[in-house]
This record gives structure tokens, C-alpha cells and sequence, in this order.
């Protein structure tokens, strides 16, 4: 019985799994490495061949400076696949800071684009390109038919894309889009830096992460250190990102339990 | 003094010729109709009408003030030979009311002696341009008026005079020049023409028997006549960055389109879905009848060969390049770059843009260590209430855009001064040094300060924010 059972169980699953990806092969997961971050996620990691949302809350929303970090870091493994092709409106990307993070800009085309619709539309086009591994796009807001395209772009040569929600400076915010057919929804802001004990100044960049909406997956929030920042050394295909702490839903209290002594 | 410029061929009629003083030609005619002479015009007419000759060749050249040279070589089939060619130049002219003479020759020099001196409508048969010239006026050589004035003054009234002469003491007596027009004219010598456009081999045409107008008539043909140029390009394995498309309206105006690519290409496909979102440009007015295609900066490219080894070079002619172009010619090629490093200290200077396809420069890559934000700002933004515990300090509290941060940890400085080497040494002060400083706030905010300057007791350090790091 409990065999019969399980057997349906699985089959329902995959049934299931299949309408969910609209009957499209599996096109492979970015994994963290490590469980706490990849077990929240469809298929143990960020999931490719889709496009991902990236907000930050207060003033990240004009300056998105660590929603861009962020997207970097994720967006690094997929650099040594192919070209990654950034929409600007606003031209600020420092090229010499995403080196820093460990970003290679030297697999990075720049596109400063003159309004909202044409950004949405060279991300589209950028994304059903051969050799383009990732696209990161700039943009206000996406409504639910915009986003559609943009995921059907991502499925015709399963390159991954990454919005990052901006507003122009001074702008009046704009309503909020309905739905959205982003595969997964981050609020990232940075966070204080640990550095090693005995050293002065700031230790490597952290970013608080917030899953706020996860298709096939749970939500989460997690404390990020970027790994090997600001360093000589070249690393390897490791992803940059590692994880500090898992973080409950409830609000941080300023002083984490980091350096926890045994008492 | 007031002469007359040009006459029309009844007044030519009537007695009256060009440098004749004005007063003399009323005074024969006394209903004559005159007008003021504009060179200029004249000048932008003679151009238009260039630009409109190309319809004909791609290779005109104007020949100021009053003609201009058109190279039919290898282009006189496509209307089944010269006189063929000739007599559609002709009909086209006379339907535009234009006065006109007109021959075909081996030479630019034998040209316009006959087309001035001669029969109008010559076409010389190739080589035989010397029986054809020999009773033609020492004018018609092109030559000084001063020289061509002498030489008949000495009793040498044709062209066939002259060239039975000796050379040696005829050069001698009149010039090398006049030697020179003579050989040109004959052929001896070539010429060079300055051409309005480069003279390019790359060139395809096609006419239509119905002029066309709808927006789809003018896509297939833009599509059709890349297919021909494509054709050719392919057969000589040669690529071309550059492609011009003109459409040749039924009232004489020429419409101009350019696109550019990225890597030298020849897939006439994409060559005319790049030209597509711009034909919308293109007045058709009363319709196309002609429509040119030409190639700029063609070089010599191997086939499409594929390669194990180099995936990523197959990646860039199939997606990237395309891509690149599409971009390119719709945003235009300054919003599509890729960063590339340039050799300078000065955050703002240390960053180049290049072509995203160009070949990596030479320049030495970004240190990795120092740290440099993610966000750098065009114009550093001034901070205010800036608290520091000693001038060398960094701060320990600014307000930027109204928020007040209060800073837990930093690093720095590091100082910035100017490119001193740069410019003359007395120039040369201390008045453009930045210290950096990296700092975070209590909220984990890593921002890049500057102070500007050295410190002076009297003065008050003004700071600023270049960058944001996240």
C-alpha cells in the first residue's frame, strides 16, 4: 500500500514538475555549495535558463549598488561560460569593482539604454543570442507581460537573466507590478563586515539576502561574505559567494550572534 | 565691370558669348534678360547632379565649373552597351530640362575635347580617340588660355597639327604640361579623377521598370541587392564592415542609408535586417527607380570554416557579432561598450571604453587588491557635516542626500594626487589630491570618501563621495 502509494506520489510530482516547466528539459541549477541556501531552492540551486529578480529596500533603490554587487556574484560562474551582456540607464558600473569582487570585466559588454522599453527589449534580444551566458538588465519595473517575454528569451538558448529593480534618481516611484514571472525574488542590502580578528578596517563585503518569493522552492534569508574579494589571486570555478549565517525571518537584531562564546 | 557668365543658346544665337561686357550685349540686344551669376549655386547644382550620376557608375567626379566625369568602365553592359547607356543618360537629362553635351571616350582628356569641340552624342570606338581629336582646336586640350592661345597663334590650328610634331622642342616651347594634356588625351599618360565618392569595386545595382514606393517593395529590394553585392563578396572570399545603401527617387534626389558591423561580414540576410528599422526613413516620394548598393572597408575573410578547437569563435560569428551590430546601429556606438583599462591613477580616467568585438588593448589590467566601488559616480557628490578627530582622520559621521551615517570601520587613505607628468612641471601644485578613505556605516553601507586637498589650519576640508561599493 504504502509502496502503491509513494509510486503515485512520485508520478504526480513529475507530472506536476512538467506543467510547471511548461514540458521544457531541465536546464540546470547554479548551485551555492551549500545546503542551507540549496535545499530552499528548485533542483539545489539557482535555477538557469530563467531570469531572477533583485530589489534592494531604501536607498539601494536609486543607487543599487548592492543588488549590482550581488548580481555580479552570482552572475561570475556563469562569466567563464560566455558573454555577459549588461543594460545600464544610468552609466555608473565600475568596471575595476566588479574585477575586485572577482567579476571578469573582461566578459562584459556594456548597453546604456535611453528608456525603460528599449532596456527590456535589448535584454530580450541579448538573452536568445548564441554565447551569451548571463544578461543583467536595469530597470524600474516589469509588468507580467514583459516578464513573460523575458522568460521566453531565457528559454530559447537557456542563458539566465538577472533584473535589477532601479529607479532614475529622483523619480517618483512607480505602482508595483502585479505578478511576475521571475523564477526567484532577492532583497539584498549590505551588511557590516567582519574583519579577521586582530586586523583593522573592513573585512570582505556583505551582503544580507532575502529569497522573498521562490517558484518550486522555499524562501529564506542568509548573511553572505564574498569570498577571495579584493585578492591577487585568481580562484577557481568555486562559487564566490559563502554563506555566514542563516538568517530567521524575523528582523536582525544590529548585533549578530557571530562570534557566539561558549559559556 | 559687368560681364556675361553664361548665355543660353539663343543668345549664343543672337552674337552674344561668355566675358562679353554687359553693357555691349544690351546694347545689341537691348531685351535681353540677365541675371546675377551664382557660383555657388551653381556649384551645389553641379553636386547634386553628381550625386545624382550615380545611378549611372559609382566612380563620378566633378569637373568644375560646368561638367563632370563619369567612369563607365565595366558598368556599360548593364544597359547592353555604351550607346545603349548613353542615350537613358541622355533622355533622363532631357526629362530634368537640363542643357547638355555629351560623349563617351577612352579618356577623361579625350572626353571633354569632344564633348566641348566635337559632335555632341561621340562615342569614340576604344583607341581610335586620335583620328577623332586631330581636328579638334588646340583649346580642346585643356590647357592654359594663355598657351592654347599661342600655339594658334603660331599657325597650329588642330590638335592633328600638333601631334606630328616633334616632342622634345614642342614640350619645350609650351611646357610640360601641354605635353601632358596631350598624352592624357590620347591615353599616353593616366589620369587621376577625384571622384565625389572613394571609388569603391564593391558595388551592386538594381533598377526597376516601375518605380516603388510601399515599405515592403523597398525591404525586398534592399534584401535583393545585398543578395547581389553578398554574391560577389562571397565569390572573392572578402568581407566589409561597412555598407551603404542609396535609393534613387524619380525626381532626381538621392536617399542615403549606412550601417556598420562589427567583424567584416557578407550574409546579405542580416546585412538587410540591419537596414530595415531604417528604410522607415526613406521618402520614397513619387517612387525608387534605382536602387545602389556599395561596401566600404572590405578585407579578405576565409569562409565560415568550423573549428573544434575554438568554440568561442564560433560563438562570436554566429551571436556575438550579430548582436554587437544590431545594437550598434540601433542605440548607436557610443551606448555599447566594453570597459577596457586605461594606464591612469585617477579613478575616473582608469577606465576606456572600447569596441565590444576590438581586439584587447595593451594597456596593464586593474590591480585586483586595491578596492574600487561597484557604483562610481560621473561627479563626485560633496558630503556635508563631516566629523573627523584629526585632519588625517577618516570621518566618523557624514550626511549624504540628507542621511546621516555613522561610520563603524574604514581604511585608508589612499591618496590620489595628479598626473603631474602629464602636464608642464610648473604647473604642477598640491591642490588636486584626493584621499581616499573605504568606510562602512553601522548599517553596513561601504562607501568611498575623499577629502580634497592637503590640510591647511585656516581651511576647512571639504569632502566627497565617488562611489558606492555595496
Amino acid at each position: 500500500m504504502s509502496d502503491f502509494r509513494a509510486g503515485r506520489l512520485a508520478a504526480m510530482r513529475a507530472k506536476i514538475a512538467a506543467i510547471e516547466t511548461g514540458g521544457r528539459a531541465d536546464s540546470g541549477v547554479l548551485p551555492f555549495g551549500d545546503p542551507c541556501i540549496d535545499g530552499c531552492l528548485p533542483g539545489g540551486g539557482l535555477p538557469l535558463g530563467r531570469w531572477h529578480e533583485i530589489t534592494g529596500p531604501g536607498m539601494e533603490v536609486e543607487t543599487a549598488a548592492a543588488p549590482a554587487a550581488f548580481t555580479a556574484l552570482l552572475a561570475a560562474p556563469l562569466a567563464l561560460r560566455g558573454e555577459t551582456v549588461w543594460v545600464l540607464r544610468r552609466d555608473d558600473l565600475n568596471a575595476p569593482g566588479l574585477l575586485g569582487l572577482g567579476f571578469p570585466p573582461e566578459r562584459l559588454i556594456q548597453v546604456c539604454a535611453r528608456d525603460e522599453a528599449e532596456a527590456l527589449s535589448v535584454m530580450e534580444d541579448a538573452l536568445a543570442t548564441v554565447g551569451v551566458a548571463a544578461v543583467i538588465g536595469e530597470v524600474e519595473a516589469v509588468d507580467l507581460t514583459a516578464g513573460r517575454r523575458l522568460q521566453l528569451a531565457c528559454e530559447k538558448r537557456q542563458a539566465t537573466g538577472f533584473l535589477i529593480r532601479r529607479r532614475p534618481f529622483g523619480g517618483q516611484a512607480r505602482r508595483e507590478a502585479g505578478g511576475s514571472a521571475a523564477a526567484t525574488r532577492w532583497s539584498v542590502t549590505s551588511a557590516p563586515s567582519e574583519p579577521p580578528p586582530g586586523e583593522f578596517g573592513l573585512g570582505a563585503p556583505r551582503f544580507e539576502a532575502r529569497l522573498e518569493r521562490c517558484r518550486g522552492g522555499r524562501t529564506g534569508q542568509w548573511l553572505f561574505e564574498v569570498k577571495g574579494a579584493y585578492d591577487l589571486e585568481q580562484r577557481d570555478g568555486t562559487h564566490p559567494l559563502r554563506l555566514v549565517a542563516e538568517l530567521g525571518d524575523r528582523q536582525l537584531a544590529p548585533a549578530l550572534p557571530l562570534h557566539r562564546t561558549a559559556a | 565691370m559687368r560681364r556675361l557668365y553664361a548665355v543660353s543658346a539663343e543668345a549664343a544665337q543672337l552674337g552674344l558669348h561668355v566675358g562679353q561686357k554687359a553693357t555691349d550685349a544690351l546694347a545689341l540686344v537691348p531685351e535681353l534678360v540677365t541675371a546675377e551669376a551664382e557660383p555657388e549655386a551653381d556649384a551645389q547644382a553641379l553636386t547634386a547632379l553628381v550625386d545624382w550620376c550615380v545611378r549611372f557608375s559609382p566612380a563620378v567626379a566633378a569637373d568644375a565649373p560646368d561638367g563632370l566625369f563619369l567612369d563607365v568602365t565595366g558598368v556599360s553592359h548593364l544597359w547592353g552597351g555604351e550607346w545603349e547607356m548613353l542615350s537613358d543618360l541622355r533622355s533622363r537629362l532631357a526629362m530634368n530640362g537640363l542643357p547638355f553635351r555629351s560623349a563617351i571616350a577612352d579618356t577623361p582628356g579625350a572626353a571633354w575635347a569632344l564633348v566641348r569641340f566635337g559632335e555632341d552624342g561621340t562615342i569614340a570606338p576604344p583607341g581610335g580617340q586620335g583620328p577623332l581629336l586631330a581636328p579638334l582646336p588646340p583649346a580642346a586640350l585643356r590647357l592654359e588660355t594663355e598657351t592654347w592661345a599661342q600655339i594658334e597663334r603660331l599657325g597650329l590650328g588642330r590638335i592633328g597639327q600638333i601631334m606630328d610634331l616633334p616632342r622634345a622642342p614642342f614640350g619645350r616651347r609650351f611646357g610640360q604640361a601641354a605635353l601632358t594634356r596631350l598624352d592624357q588625351a590620347l591615353g599616353r599618360e593616366k589620369e587621376a579623377l577625384s571622384f565625389r565618392r572613394p571609388p569603391t569595386p564593391w558595388f551592386a545595382r538594381l533598377a526597376f521598370a516601375e518605380p516603388i514606393s510601399a515599405p515592403e517593395d523597398m525591404a525586398r529590394v534592399t534584401a535583393d541587392v545585398a543578395a547581389k553585392l553578398c554574391a560577389r563578396l562571397e565569390a572573392e572570399s572578402h568581407g566589409a564592415r561597412r555598407f551603404e545603401i542609396c535609393f534613387h527617387r524619380l525626381d532626381g534626389k538621392a536617399m542615403p542609408l549606412g550601417i556598420g558591423l562589427s567583424l567584416p561580414g557578407r550574409d546579405p540576410v542580416r546585412i538587410a535586417k540591419l537596414f530595415a528599422p531604417k528604410l522607415e526613413t526613406v521618402d520614397p516620394g513619387f517612387g525608387v527607380e534605382v536602387v545602389t548598393m556599395t561596401a566600404h572597408a572590405v578585407e579578405a575573410t576565409s569562409g565560415r570554416q568550423v573549428r573544434l578547437d575554438t568554440v568561442r569563435d564560433a560563438a562570436l560569428e554566429d551571436g556575438l557579432a550579430p548582436l554587437v551590430d544590431r545594437l550598434t546601429n540601433r542605440l548607436g556606438p557610443e551606448r555599447v561598450w566594453r570597459s577596457v583599462p586605461v594606464e591612469s591613477h585617477v579613478p575616473e580616467l582608469s577606465v576606456g571604453r572600447a569596441r565590444p568585438l576590438a581586439a584587447p588593448t595593451e594597456a596593464r589590467p586593474w590591480s585586483r587588491e586595491t578596492p574600487r566601488p561597484t557604483r562610481l559616480f560621473r561627479r563626485p557628490e560633496p558630503v556635508e557635516g563631516v566629523i573627523a578627530l584629526t585632519p588625517d582622520d577618516p570621518p566618523t559621521q557624514f550626511r549624504w542626500r540628507g542621511q546621516v551615517h555613522r561610520v563603524r570601520r574604514a581604511e585608508g587613505p589612499e591618496r590620489i594626487g595628479e598626473e603631474w607628468w602629464k602636464g608642464e612641471i610648473g604647473d604642477a601644485s598640491t591642490t588636486h589630491i584626493r584621499d581616499y578613505y573605504r568606510v562602512e556605516d553601522a548599517e553596513g553601507g561601504r562607501f568611498w570618501l575623499f577629502r580634497s586637498g592637503l590640510y591647511e589650519a585656516d581651511a576647512t576640508p571639504k569632502w566627497w563621495l565617488h562611489g558606492l561599493f555595496g
